[in-house]
């Protein structure tokens, strides 16, 4: 008999190689990270904007995922302003979606016959992309892993075929199954190379741009003028790089957010500009594909 | 009879969900027995765990009968073709029909047999509609279907008399069998009936039914709870919750440092609570402790749920403390020019503005309350600096509470912590409201300024939509005064909050704010008095003409005749406000000026009218007696006294004389009467059930 003690470690990379591996056997593309900052493994426009039409599609991806006001310098063992999602993008919705997904949860070592997997009603929205879902977060013990999404409305149109979103959070998940208590312990690879040794400084870095030396004015500065290209840019029919724009813009809100630049009062009309952009960009999109 | 049994299998349904779709449906059911005069046994419910919604009834009818119906055909003289349609239409000949004379006209008319029908047949012609009936709060699509439900709709089982009783719904046909297991859908198991259902699931520790559910999670708790000493009390409310979100529960006691008990104790109990769904520890004195109850949806065999869920708690606990440690030690006081940055509401300036106003407001306050000016003062100084905190940010419906905390660590006076803490209360239906003078100068003013600021841009709620809660405010402003047992100048502090809103770079309407946010509150204060069981007639009498600043006093008035309106002192009183008042209507219409409640006693005829005058001005004299001045019961005997003169006087006098003068100082007098009756409060309204019209 194996005894726990020796049960093999599975490492953060492992976690992911895992993951893609699981989903490239059950059928899905797998893709890489979008190279522009983003708060969610949703403004991917694989999910984005391949949730919209009626065609197939299914994706996995990492996608590095930044919000500037959850950074901590360092300090706080759960929160970072940068973290990995791992994104599964399925349109139609399978109907044994749900076990696909607990299956997937056993390939990273999380038996669902020792531990207490919940399904907890959240019904996610998204302001910025015009996104609606019905869904759940899934809950491994207590503690949030992953969310379990359908897609009833992205970029402000009805989604029909219905796509299912799932979202593994994958330091959490590893802090789970390497059972740490902090993030900065977690183990990356089996040369024993820690996250704190790749992204401490990082979260040390950032969270003083992010909350103290971001320049407002030049950001205010930037998002008007990304703003002003993506409208030229739906105007000559360029949905996409337009939404790049919209995507930037969304970020840099994002830092003067954590900077205490944005009045509550200011916030909604923010948050609305971005998504009169993406609205006309999933728009854009649809008519330019047919 | 015959058994029916409906099981609808989803994927997880939130409990809100579930609760509210399993009594919609059994409803639905049920209405549409009663409506085909299906008869069923009174056992019959609904219950549900997270994957599966069940409707059963013990016996339906099997069969049953559709009475016999007269059907109108054409008229008689009509030509032969709608003769002929009409028998066509019912599948019937010439013999079948029969010539009737009516209101109308003579008609062909057509008898139906009566026929028996079976239940079955009409279950399954009407299943799916029923099934469309039901109202979601929220649904939705999934994949390529069309149906919305609240969930993922995958599986309907539904047996009738032991059978499959078959039907299509959207893409789903029904069937005999369900899902095993709520995570595997590819296993199934064949049922006859609900007694075998339920058995098959209990042997796997699956609690089908929601109400049992609960009452294992309360006995688990309840005997742990026993064994260490804690209290006894649980959140209901959240075992309710709870009992929904499993279907196999398993109690377990989790704990956590016990350092965390230094962070304000609400926030380790609402992390434990709203945010993890456990339920947090007292002692029997209610000290929180440092332990939890977790119900998981499984056998812990390893102890790694007890873990997980414990360093899920120590993971949210180490994030507040980490804030707590931070914000507890910035300076109030010096943060409070910062409150300039944030913006109150657009047009109603930023929250140093209000904070300013506050402070105003509540100045005066204090001149009412005889409290210290300085420590109301202070208090509203810094009452929404915790706005800018991490912790508040983290936990929003923690303002006001925490500020309470923050000010406590800084070292201020008690009472100045406690009205910071306490300024948002009453917030809801069961809030808790506040005691002490200090809290309520700041909650009032606080209140005062909200609900004049939103008046002033005329955001006024509609009779559906009301997105700045206004109307829970007003109700709490009420609330705050009358169970305080408080006179406010009510009237005159809208007045001067209308004024300091003249800094702010709105416009306001003084006057308009004044007249609409009165009315607005004398219709939450005649709510207020509905809900308190206050008859409808007492409560608009007891409006006309209300007076803003008198609400405790008018609502208290109103209550005292509440109570005695239907024994001898209150028929007594009204039947003599009643007797007068009828013949003054009658008599003095329109011309209602040219009485002013003054009778000439040297016109009087008879005893009878001097012994009412006399009585009257007794009454007059008695309510200028400083000891009646607060009792209110007192007055309304004193009012219900005058029955004897006020029987005798009807008795005897005619008040409809031929002399002109004569007849108007006799209503002069009844008008006097009336008037006494109005240092209460006008009783025009007021309704005397055993009226005996007697003029």
């Amino acid at each position: 008999m194996v005894s726990k003690k020796n049960k093999k470690l599975i490492t953060f990379q492992d976690t992911i190689l895992n993951l893609q591996k699981y989903w490239s056997k059950n059928g899905c593309l797998v893709l890489q990270p979008y190279d522009i900052e983003v708060g969610a493994g949703t403004f991917h426009p694989a999910t984005t904007l391949r949730s919209l039409g009626k065609e197939k599609w299914k994706a996995a991806y990492v996608q590095p995922s930044r919000r500037p006001s959850d950074g901590r310098y360092g300090e706080n063992p759960n929160r970072l302003q940068h973290y990995y999602q791992f994104q599964v993008i399925i349109k139609p919705s399978p109907e044994n979606i749900k076990k696909l997904f607990l299956d997937s949860l056993s390939s990273i070592g999380i038996d669902q016959n020792i531990h207490d997997i919940r399904f907890i009603e959240d019904d996610w929205e998204s302001p910025t992309l015009g996104a609606a879902g019905l869904g759940w977060e899934v809950w491994c013990d207590g503690m949030e892993i992953a969310q379990f999404t359908y897609f009833q409305q992205m970029a402000g149109i009805q989604c029909n075929p219905v796509s299912v979103e799932l979202t593994y959070g994958l330091e959490r998940i590893c802090m789970f199954v390497q059972d740490k208590a902090s993030v900065y312990d977690l183990i990356w690879n089996l040369d024993g190379v820690l996250y704190k040794d790749i992204f401490k400084e990082n979260e040390k870095q950032f969270s003083k741009y992010n909350f103290e030396f971001a320049d407002i004015q030049n950001l205010f500065d930037t998002f008007n003028g990304l703003e002003k290209e993506a409208k030229n840019l739906l105007i000559n029919r360029l949905p996409l790089p337009a939404y790049d724009q919209s995507l930037k813009a969304s970020h840099v809100f994002n830092i003067l957010d954590s900077r205490g630049a944005i009045s509550i009062a200011q916030r909604a009309g923010y948050i609305a500009r971005i998504r009169d952009l993406v609205k006309e960009v999933g728009e854009k999109w649809l008519e330019e594909k047919n | 009879m015959s058994e029916f049994f409906l099981e609808l299998f989803t994927e997880e349904m939130p409990p809100a969900l579930q609760k509210s779709a399993k009594e919609d449906l059994l409803q639905i059911f049920k209405d549409f027995l009663n409506q085909k005069n299906i008869a069923y046994h009174k056992i019959n419910f609904s219950i549900s765990t997270p994957n599966r919604l069940i409707i059963y009834f013990k016996s339906i009818q099997k069969e049953f009968s559709k009475k016999s119906e007269e059907i109108r055909g054409p008229r008689t003289n009509l030509d032969k073709a709608s003769v002929e349609g009409f028998l066509k239409s019912k599948n019937i000949t010439k013999k079948n029909i029969y010539i009737k004379n009516t209101k109308k006209g003579e008609f062909y008319f057509y008898k139906t047999p009566s026929i028996n029908i079976k239940t079955k047949e009409v279950l399954k012609e009407n299943i799916p509609l029923l099934l469309q009936k039901i109202k979601w709060k929220k649904s939705m699509r999934w994949a390529y279907h069309n149906l919305f439900w609240g969930r993922p709709l995958k599986s309907m089982m539904c047996l009738f008399d032991g059978s499959h009783l078959k039907y299509n719904f959207f893409h789903l046909k029904s069937s005999n069998k369900t899902f095993i297991n709520k995570n595997d859908e590819s296993k199934t198991v064949t049922f006859k009936n609900f007694a075998s259902y339920k058995n098959y699931f209990s042997k796997f520790g699956i609690i089908v039914d929601d109400n049992e559910r609960k009452l294992i999670i309360k006995k688990n708790i309840d005997k742990i709870s026993k064994l260490k000493n804690f209290s006894s009390n649980i959140n209901l409310k959240l075992l309710d919750e709870v009992a929904n979100i499993v279907e196999k529960p398993k109690v377990i006691l989790c704990t956590f440092d016990k350092k965390f008990l230094q962070i304000p104790n609400e926030i380790v109990k609402l992390t434990i609570e709203y945010h993890q769904k456990y339920f947090p520890v007292t002692d029997n004195r209610g000290n929180l402790l440092n332990y939890f109850f977790s119900v998981a949806d499984k056998e812990d065999k390893f102890g790694f749920i007890k873990k997980g869920n414990e360093k899920v708690v120590t993971a949210r606990l180490s994030d507040a403390e980490y804030f707590w440690k931070k914000n507890k030690s910035q300076s109030m006081l010096k943060r409070v020019s910062k409150l300039e940055k944030v913006n109150y509401f657009n047009g109603l300036g930023n929250y140093l503005d209000k904070t300013k106003r506050i402070k105003n407001l509540s100045s005066i306050i204090s001149d009412e309350l005889l409290i210290s000016k300085e420590k109301v003062e202070l208090a509203s100084t810094i009452c929404k600096v915790d706005l800018m905190s991490d912790l508040v940010k983290e936990f929003p419906e923690m303002q006001g509470v925490l500020g309470g905390y923050f000010a406590e660590s800084q070292g201020f006076e008690k009472e100045v912590c406690l009205a910071i803490s306490e300024h948002y209360l009453p917030s809801g239906l069961n809030s808790r409201i506040p005691k002490n003078d200090f809290s309520i100068a700041l909650s009032l003013s606080d209140k005062i300024d909200t609900l004049v600021g939103f008046f002033g841009l005329n955001l006024v709620p509609s009779s559906s939509k009301d997105p700045y809660a206004l109307r829970r405010l007003t109700i709490g402003l009420i609330k705050l005064i009358i169970e305080n047992k408080k006179i406010f100048k009510l009237k005159e502090l809208i007045d001067h909050s209308c004024q300091l809103y003249k800094n702010v770079s709105t416009k306001f309407d003084s006057k308009l704010v004044q007249k609409n946010l009165s009315i607005f509150i004398i219709e939450r204060f005649k709510n207020y008095m509905k809900e308190k069981g206050i008859r409808q007639d007492i409560i608009e009498s007891s409006s006309i003409d209300c007076d803003l600043n008198k609400i405790f006093i008018i609502f208290t008035k109103a209550n005292k005749l509440n109570k005695v309106i239907e024994k001898q002192i209150g028929m007594d009183l009204i039947e003599n406000y009643k007797r007068a008042s009828n013949i003054l209507n009658l008599e003095i219409n329109l011309k209602e000026g040219d009485y002013i409640g003054s009778a000439d006693p040297a016109l009087f005829k008879n005893n009878f009218e001097k012994d009412l005058y006399k009585k009257i001005h007794d009454i007059r004299k008695d309510f200028t007696n400083i000891n009646l001045e607060n009792d209110y019961e007192g007055q309304l005997s004193l009012l219900a006294s005058a029955k004897k003169e006020v029987v005798s006087f009807f008795d005897n006098v005619i008040v409809n004389d031929n002399d002109e003068i004569i007849k108007k100082n006799r209503l002069e007098l009844l008008k006097m009467l009336c008037n006494t009756f109005d240092k209460y409060f006008n009783l025009k309204k007021v309704e005397f059930l055993n009226e005996k019209t007697s003029i």
